[in-house]
This record gives C-alpha cells, sequence and structure tokens, in this order.
C-alpha cells in the first residue's frame, strides 16, 4: 500500500455579496394565447377547423369538380338533406338495430364459449382450436354463403356479424382468464366460490383489461363487417342501412350525399369508441386501478 | 421481562416418551403410478388439438351426409377437398392467391411506413402530435371499407383504390397504437438514452422501438387484421361490380354460380392464410422478441 499524501492546508476565505442576479424574467407568466395553446381540447379543435378550412379552400380555389371532391359546405348540406329528405336517420336505426342485436347475442354466446373453456381442458381446447381457425376468416367472407343459408334479410347479416364478434371476444376472455394470477385464484377458491359464482366474481373483474380489450375489437370488427356487407347488399340487392347510403349516393353520383354517409359513419364511430367505451373503461380498470 | 408475566407462565407437564413403529406401506396402495400411454398422449397439446379438429372434420361429414343436406347449401368435407385440388388445377388459385396477397402486401407495407413518418413527426413536433390523436380518433372507427365507392371514383377498378383502402386501414391503427407505446416508455429509459447521446432517428430505432414493441407489434397485428378483412371485402364488392381477379372473387364469383363447394375451398384456403400469417409470422416474431425479452407473457 502505497503512503497518502498529506492534506494540504488551504487558507480559510471569506467571499463578499455576489449580488442580485442579472438574468430577467426567471418566471414569466404565460399570455393568454399560451395558457389556451397548452389547453388539449384547444388544440385539437384548432386542427379540426384547419383540416375543414384546407378542404373548404382547396376545393374552391381549386376548382375540384364536386363530382370528384365535393366543399366542406356541401357536404354539410348534403347531410341537412339525408336527414330531411332521404330519411337518413332511419337508416342509421336499421344499421344500428342489427349491429346491436348481433353484438349481444355474440357477448352471450363468447361468454358462454369462454365459460366452458375455463371449466374444463377438453373444452379449453375446443375454443383454442375453433378461435385460432376462424378468428382470422374475414366475417364478410362468409356473407355469400349467409345469403344462400338465410337470404337476403337481416338473419345473413346477423350471422355474419355474430361471426365476427364471438371469436375476438372468447378468444380474449380466455386469454384474460388464463392470466389471472394463482394467488387470487386461491383466494377465490378460499371464499368458497365455485363455478358460475367463481366466475363472475373473481375470474371477470380480475379479467377485465382483457374481456374490454375483446370487447373493443369486437366492435370495431362488427362495424366493419356491418359496413361492408351493407355495401354488398347494396351492390346484390336493394338493402338499406348506412353503407348502402353511401353505396347508393355514390351510384347516383351524388358525391356530397356520400361524403354525409361518411360523416355520419366517422361520427357513430367516434362516439361509440371515444364516449361510450372511453366512458366503461373510466369507470372500471382505469378506476380500479388496472389500466392508466 | 415484567414479574406478572414470568408468574402466569404454567410450569411444563413432563409427558412420556413414546416410539411410534414405521406403518405398514402396503396398506396405502399406489402412490405413484406411472401415466398411461394413452394418457401421455392426451396430454400432448397438439394431438389435442388435431384430435379436436379431427372431431370436427368427422361431424361435418356425417352431418352433410346422414342427414342428406344438398350440396349446393352445404357440401360434405371429401367434395370441398376434391373441390381445393380443383381450384388449384381449373381456376387458376395460384394466381388468385398471389393477386391478393401482392396487393396486400403493398398496402401493408406503404401503411406502416406512413405511420413510421406520422409518429416521427408527432414525436418531435407537438402540431403533429395533435394533428395524429385528431386523425387517428376520427379516421380510426371509419371502416376503410366505406371509402371503397369512393376510391373507385377517384382512382378507377384497379389494384391502385385496393392499395389505397388497405393503407387507410393499416395506417391509423398502427399509427395510434405506435403513438400510445412510445408516450408510455418510461422516463427512466428514455434518459438512459439521452445519457448514452441518442438523438432523432437512433433514438427512436434504440430506445423507443424496442421499449414500445409489445404495443406496436399488437398494432401490426390489429393493422393485418383490418387490412385482411377489408381486402376480402373489398373483393367480394369488386366482384359484384367489376371483374376483379382475387381470392373474395373467387368466392363471390362460385357463390353467384351457386357452386358452393368451391365457396368453401375458397375459404378454407382464407383461413389457411390467415393462420399461417398470425401464428407462424406474427407468432413467431412475438416469441424471439417481447416474450424472450420477458415484456409479455
Amino acid at each position: 500500500m502505497a503512503e497518502r499524501p498529506a492534506p494540504l492546508d488551504r487558507p480559510e476565505f471569506e467571499r463578499a455579496s455576489v449580488g442580485k442576479a442579472s438574468t430577467a424574467d426567471v418566471a414569466r407568466p404565460l399570455s393568454m394565447a399560451e395558457q389556451l395553446a397548452n389547453v388539449d381540447p384547444v388544440r385539437k379543435f384548432t386542427v379540426l377547423l384547419g383540416a375543414i378550412v384546407v378542404w373548404e379552400l382547396y376545393t374552391r380555389l381549386a376548382k375540384v369538380p364536386p363530382l370528384i371532391f365535393p366543399t366542406f359546405q356541401d357536404t354539410v348540406v348534403a347531410l341537412w338533406k339525408g336527414f330531411t329528405q332521404y330519411d337518413l336517420a332511419s337508416q342509421i336505426w336499421a344499421s344500428m338495430g342489427i349491429l346491436m342485436a348481433g353484438y349481444a347475442i355474440g357477448i352471450v354466446i363468447g361468454a358462454a364459449l369462454s365459460f366452458i373453456a375455463v371449466s374444463s381442458r377438453f373444452g379449453s381446447d375446443v375454443l383454442g382450436t375453433l378461435t385460432s381457425m376462424l378468428n382470422p376468416l374475414p366475417a364478410v367472407a362468409l356473407l355469400p354463403l349467409a345469403m344462400i343459408w338465410f337470404g337476403l334479410g337481416a338473419k345473413s347479416l346477423v350471422f355474419v356479424l355474430l361471426h365476427s364478434i364471438v371469436w375476438p371476444v372468447a378468444l380474449n376472455t380466455h386469454t384474460g382468464f388464463m392470466s389471472v394470477p394463482e394467488p387470487l385464484r386461491m383466494v377465490g377458491r378460499n371464499y368458497g366460490l365455485r363455478n358460475i359464482r367463481y366466475v363472475a366474481k373473481l375470474l371477470v373483474p380480475a379479467a377485465f383489461p382483457s374481456i374490454l380489450a375483446g370487447l373493443k375489437l369486437g366492435w370495431a370488427f362488427a362495424w366493419r363487417t356491418l359496413i361492408a356487407s351493407e355495401l354488398i347488399f347494396g351492390a346484390a340487392a336493394e338493402g338499406g342501412g348506412l353503407g348502402w347510403f353511401i353505396f347508393a349516393s355514390r351510384n347516383e353520383m351524388d358525391i356530397p350525399g356520400a361524403f354525409a354517409g361518411l360523416l355520419t359513419v366517422i361520427l357513430i364511430g367516434f362516439l361509440v369508441e371515444n364516449v361510450i367505451f372511453r366512458n366503461v373503461e373510466q369507470r372500471t380498470v382505469v378506476r380500479w386501478g388496472m389500466q392508466s | 421481562m415484567s414479574a406478572a408475566l414470568e408468574r402466569s407462565r404454567l410450569e411444563p407437564v413432563p409427558r412420556p416418551e413414546i416410539e411410534r413403529a414405521p406403518l405398514d406401506a402396503s396398506r396405502i396402495g399406489q402412490i405413484e403410478r406411472p401415466l398411461s400411454a394413452a394418457e401421455r398422449l392426451w396430454n400432448v397439446q397438439i394431438v389435442r388439438n388435431l384430435s379436436v379438429l379431427v372431431m370436427f372434420v368427422a361431424a361435418w361429414e356425417a352431418y352433410t351426409r346422414i342427414a342428406g343436406v344438398p350440396a349446393l347449401l352445404f357440401p360434405t368435407f371429401t367434395d370441398t377437398c376434391v373441390a381445393i385440388v380443383e381450384a388449384f388445377d381449373d381456376h387458376r388459385m395460384l394466381s388468385k392467391i398471389s393477386f391478393t396477397l401482392s396487393s396486400l402486401l403493398t398496402g401493408y407495407a406503404v401503411g406502416l411506413l406512413a405511420a413510421a413518418v406520422l409518429v416521427s413527426l408527432a414525436s418531435i413536433w407537438r402540431v403533429w402530435a395533435d394533428i395524429l390523436t385528431t386523425a387517428t380518433a376520427m379516421f380510426n372507427p371509419l371502416p376503410s371499407i366505406a371509402l371503397l365507392p369512393l376510391a373507385m371514383l377517384w382512382f378507377g377498378l384497379g389494384t391502385f383504390s385496393l392499395v389505397f383502402i388497405l393503407i387507410h386501414a393499416v395506417l391509423w391503427a398502427v399509427a395510434l397504437n405506435t403513438y400510445v407505446g412510445f408516450q408510455g416508455v418510461s422516463q427512466t429509459q428514455r434518459m438512459v438514452g439521452w445519457n448514452y447521446g441518442l438523438r432523432g432517428v437512433i433514438f427512436a430505432v434504440k430506445i423507443l422501438i424496442p421499449a414500445a414493441l409489445a404495443t406496436v407489434l399488437s398494432g401490426m397485428k390489429i393493422g393485418w387484421a383490418f387490412a385482411w378483412r377489408t381486402l376480402i371485402g373489398a373483393e367480394l364488392i369488386f366482384g359484384a361490380t367489376a371483374r376483379g381477379g382475387g381470392l373474395g372473387w373467387h368466392i363471390f364469383e362460385h357463390s353467384e354460380l351457386l357452386n358452393t363447394s368451391q365457396v368453401f375451398a375458397g375459404l378454407f384456403i382464407i383461413i389457411v392464410i390467415g393462420v399461417l400469417v398470425e401464428y407462424a409470422i406474427f407468432r413467431t416474431l412475438e416469441l424471439r422478441t417481447v416474450r424472450r425479452w420477458g415484456m409479455q407473457r
């Protein structure tokens, strides 16, 4: 071990006051505009307004023919006309009624399948094989078959919707159930929970983030399938609904009408995804601290 | 130790010593029994899955044969198998598959690229972040197939309209998930990156993407699922309004001709492609990345 050098003696010293810092404006209150720009909804609305202004200006200044790309104003007028003259409200009602029916039945079937799967290993195998085969099959592809089996009515639409909802819901619910940690399961068994009560009181709340993800995915697939099948129905027969409205408007070269239909589709999708599902999330998984 | 506690203790009671003789083990019977060959076979996952599959096929064949379902409504399994072979021989199935897959791949690749550009812009400037979130909130719930009638008007009946709606199907789902994933990368990991002097693209590639890969991958999977569904739907509509090629058209064409066994053959091939992409490609990707890194079970 080398010898340590002795510590140096430094002279004591005292500093005079450094004086006030010359940097101005250490903390400055934000201006009104800056404060506004920090509010999220304000910025988003500005973006939306900007997009609309650009759309209107582009179509007006570049004189895009309305048959190719109508102005925003035309679209709004067409939307108004759709509601007042072309019965758009009842078309929406027709679409949503079928969607709701399919969604409700689909959830029941999905829940039943996952209950069977969670109660025995063989059931789990059956569900696993079925979902891995049928989940990647686009539901619309079954539409021609459904039309042969059930005719051109609402029945074949519901059948196709069922197919698009059941598999994602069942798959996500089952994976959710499988990944419930063992301690939680043991707590449930300790309380003497069995069968339905075990599933309802323990597995469902514990796997809720995954179940909700399945429900959202099922909705997304169902919504897409519904619009697609209505477009095909529109092509193959005189159907009804939003997709048909878009298709019919386009066929009559009423392009503002088609844009109005698209706008309605966007609005409904936005409402369901960002209002309904967001609310359910806030009240369940976010509140329970399972998801931020 | 207080005196009260000391007093409250009882004197230990002396108990007699005991000695137990070992129990007769033969009374208990079989403690450990080797599983029979059948039981061991039944414990293999693949065997169980295959037997489920065989059961379904048997039930299908038995139902269609015994109930005498007309082949126009529900062909037998053997008919479907024959139809699959026929499809490759007589109906140029290979060229249909390659038509479908090539437009799918083009749309998917361009969509991924566009999403990457948008997300990069959004992580640099706040204005772009606002544009991205507003656009995804609006366009993600819009089924891209609803744009098909307009795309056909703008771009004609060719592959370009297909690719356009495929891009729309992929772009928003991927951009949304990637952006949310990037937002969720913890500050600690970001600071590690800054500490190493990583900036810009290198920062994204080396820190953000690996840290958010689980979300990015799930976005890519959802994007694929939407694109696949959109493509088949679009081909069905093309089949109704024009003479397009592809798998969806194969199904539509043969359902119009009431050639149901060919419809089943088309569905079967669609299932096979879907299963291959989901399990061979995405599952492998997951196993090699997020599962191996312990980010997802």
